[in-house]
């Protein structure tokens, strides 16, 4: 079938609202015509969300990046205490990051945590982290632990998963992050991550989250050795479970950043790959209401590219994101609310300040700018091209 | 290559903020641009091993480069184009078309740098690339450079507006160094026709001072024009185009 049918069929398929195929996916990343793609992944974005794009006021602790698994790809993770670069923050320490916020009187909604997977740590180190954090700020939003960490913990504590989320919930966990997903086939996971939990597992642990009641997000980890096919089917395995379980908030491609790893000859994703990437997503991924521009990682601007190529979500403003900028990546460790609702005001969408469920904080002239820029953009219909 | 001042520049403060009158829809927009590039150059994306003569006489870059080029402002230091071109430059790249304009008649192929900012409407920057357009200055290309930090979607609309508002055999220089390779990428997607970057022989290894080396190697460059869907091919000597296979 030509590409030009083969794009009609996609359109049709979306129209009618019926879900893309493995084979449909696969034909899109291949399309080369990145703005036919982009046309229509806008399409869906603009359906969904219209102009609006999110953004939050959030803070990244990594407690500790002393972590049992060797990842290929991971250039944050020490394997034992001791080790040059090996740290642990005290609760102390971790308490302090939002405690120096608080006193800066720069408040923020969530608090991201991720950290290795430590083999010397009690889980009541975990649960009081947690607990700390919520005494010092009882709003704050904790999106802690990802699947990966919490499927560690079943094993290294003898829960059931269910009673691991359960006691991290109890200490003030309110949602999981999307991250340790990586690329779910097998063969991949052999190669990059053996170490650690399965797709299917990881899938669990989202699934039994889902059932208790927590939201969570979900990531895929391209640009080292898996095919377009794998990124599909890893894809196609997330929308199977939103399908069962809705919980899903938040889909993410994480680029990945070939520096200071194992696997540091790959050449890493290009823009073009990216913004293909983040197309496809958004249109296979229809059960899944946002696309994260996770800046940090795509950088600034290829993330506000991607706001044209489906997503609809830049994140937040971060501070101390150690795991990318450990794997080379040159963005700043934080941006500014301001710069961030320029970045999204420049791009000619409407910057929308949310909390982690996308509750909308402020939005509109809420949103003071220093420097206020915003587009019209007129509108053309367009013909599938080859 | 540095970037500077702009002398066909017309925006002001109060002009950034009053505001914009609707733009062209950014696929629409790529589209009739990447259309441009195809009618007038080919789908083709270039780029050439070049090296740069610097202000103090001294050559940066490979001896057997196909372009060899002399930033305008280091003219002075050098005595001036007919000194550099008795060096070996045959190209000047610059920021201010009256001094390129002065060089024009002097037989130097000339590269300007279209600056643009952050915040300028369309009809501005449009206006100023037609005004440039109209100009009696013969382009051999123009690099579109950002003053500051690039904004991405900035970046590669007005690639697209350079492509759409300048003659069909002006080259639309996507220049690495400035905007990175990933944003560089883009705007070959949108009417630029040539990857401008140091291509040196073995991959750089970006860390520590490293970390933002522009350099691509000839797979690198290859792969990045390939990815956004054009055929590959090198500038060499005399402008010969060889196809990459």
């Amino acid at each position: 079938m030509g590409s030009t049918n083969v794009m009609q069929r996609i359109r049709d398929k979306l129209r009618d609202g019926e879900p893309l195929s493995l084979e449909d996916g696969v034909a899109l990343f291949e399309h080369r015509n990145l703005l036919e793609l982009g046309l229509l992944a806008n399409e869906v974005r603009e359906r969904l969300h219209g102009e609006r794009t999110y953004f939050n006021r959030n803070l990244h602790i990594n407690a500790t990046n002393v972590c049992e698994a060797s990842c290929r790809f991971c250039s944050f993770a020490r394997l034992e205490e001791g080790k040059p670069g090996a740290y642990t923050m005290s609760h102390a320490e971790a308490w302090g990051k939002l405690q120096a916020r608080l006193d800066a009187r720069d408040p923020i909604t969530e608090i991201h945590i991720v950290n290795g997977l430590h083999a010397g740590l009690p889980f009541e180190y975990y649960t009081e982290l947690l607990a700390g954090l919520k005494r010092l700020q009882p709003s704050i939003h904790l999106k802690a632990f990802t699947a990966v960490e919490i499927f560690y913990f079943h094993k290294k504590y003898g829960l059931p998963i269910a009673e691991v989320i359960t006691r991290l919930r109890a200490a003030g966990l309110d949602s999981i992050p999307g991250g340790g997903a990586e690329i779910f086939a097998a063969r991949v996971r052999k190669k990059i991550c053996d170490d650690k939990c399965t797709g299917d597992e990881w899938l669990e642990v989202h699934r039994t989250a889902h059932r208790l009641g927590l939201r969570s997000n979900c990531t895929m980890l391209y640009g080292t050795i898996e095919t377009v096919d794998e990124r599909v089917d890893h894809m196609l395995r997330l929308r199977a479970l939103q399908a069962e379980t809705g919980g899903f908030q938040t889909f993410i491609p994480l680029a990945f950043h070939p520096d200071n790893n194992a696997l540091m000859k790959l050449p890493g994703p290009t823009g073009v790959e990216d913004l293909r990437t983040y197309a496809v997503a958004r249109l296979v991924l229809d059960n899944i209401p946002h696309l994260k521009a996770y800046w940090i990682m795509l950088g600034v601007k290829t993330a506000q590219s991607a706001l044209w190529f489906g997503a609809d979500d830049l994140d937040g403003t971060v501070q101390e994101e150690k795991i990318y900028h450990m794997a080379g990546a040159e963005t700043p460790q934080a941006m500014s609310p301001n710069e961030i609702v320029r970045i999204i005001r420049n791009a000619g969408r409407a910057p929308v300040e949310r909390d982690t469920l996308y509750n909308v904080l402020a939005e509109g002239e809420a949103l003071a700018s220093d420097k206020p820029f915003r587009r019209d953009v007129r509108r053309h219909a367009l013909e599938v091209v080859p | 290559m540095s970037a500077g001042a702009d002398a066909t520049s017309t925006s002001s403060p109060a002009a950034s903020e009053a505001p914009a009158p609707p733009v062209e829809d950014l696929f629409a927009l790529g589209r009739r641009a990447a259309a441009a590039r195809d009618a007038a150059l080919g789908r083709r994306g270039t780029f050439a091993r070049s090296r740069r003569l610097l202000g103090s006489g001294a050559w940066r870059g490979p001896r057997d480069a196909s372009m060899s080029y002399v930033e305008a402002s280091d003219l002075p230091a050098l005595g001036g184009w007919a000194a550099a071109r008795a060096a070996g430059a045959a190209v000047v790249v610059g920021a201010d078309v009256a001094t390129l304009r002065e060089l024009s008649r002097d037989g130097a192929r000339l590269v300007l740098r279209t600056v643009f900012r952050s915040g300028e409407s369309e009809d501005t920057r449009s206006g100023r690339l037609r005004a440039l357009a109209a100009c009696d200055v013969a382009l051999w290309g123009v690099i579109p450079t950002p003053e500051g930090e690039p904004y991405g979607l900035d970046t590669v609309r007005f690639t697209a507006l350079c492509r759409l508002a300048l003659p069909a055999a002006c080259h639309v220089l996507a220049d690495v160094e400035r905007l990175g390779p990933r944003l560089a990428q883009m705007c070959l997607g949108f009417g630029a026709d040539e990857l401008l970057a140091p291509i040196v022989g073995e991959r750089a290894l970006r860390l520590g001072d490293n970390a933002n080396n522009p350099a691509l190697t000839r797979k690198e460059a290859v792969t990045l024009i390939r990815g956004a869907g054009l055929v590959p091919a090198e500038r060499l000597l005399n402008d010969a185009l060889e196809e990459v296979t």
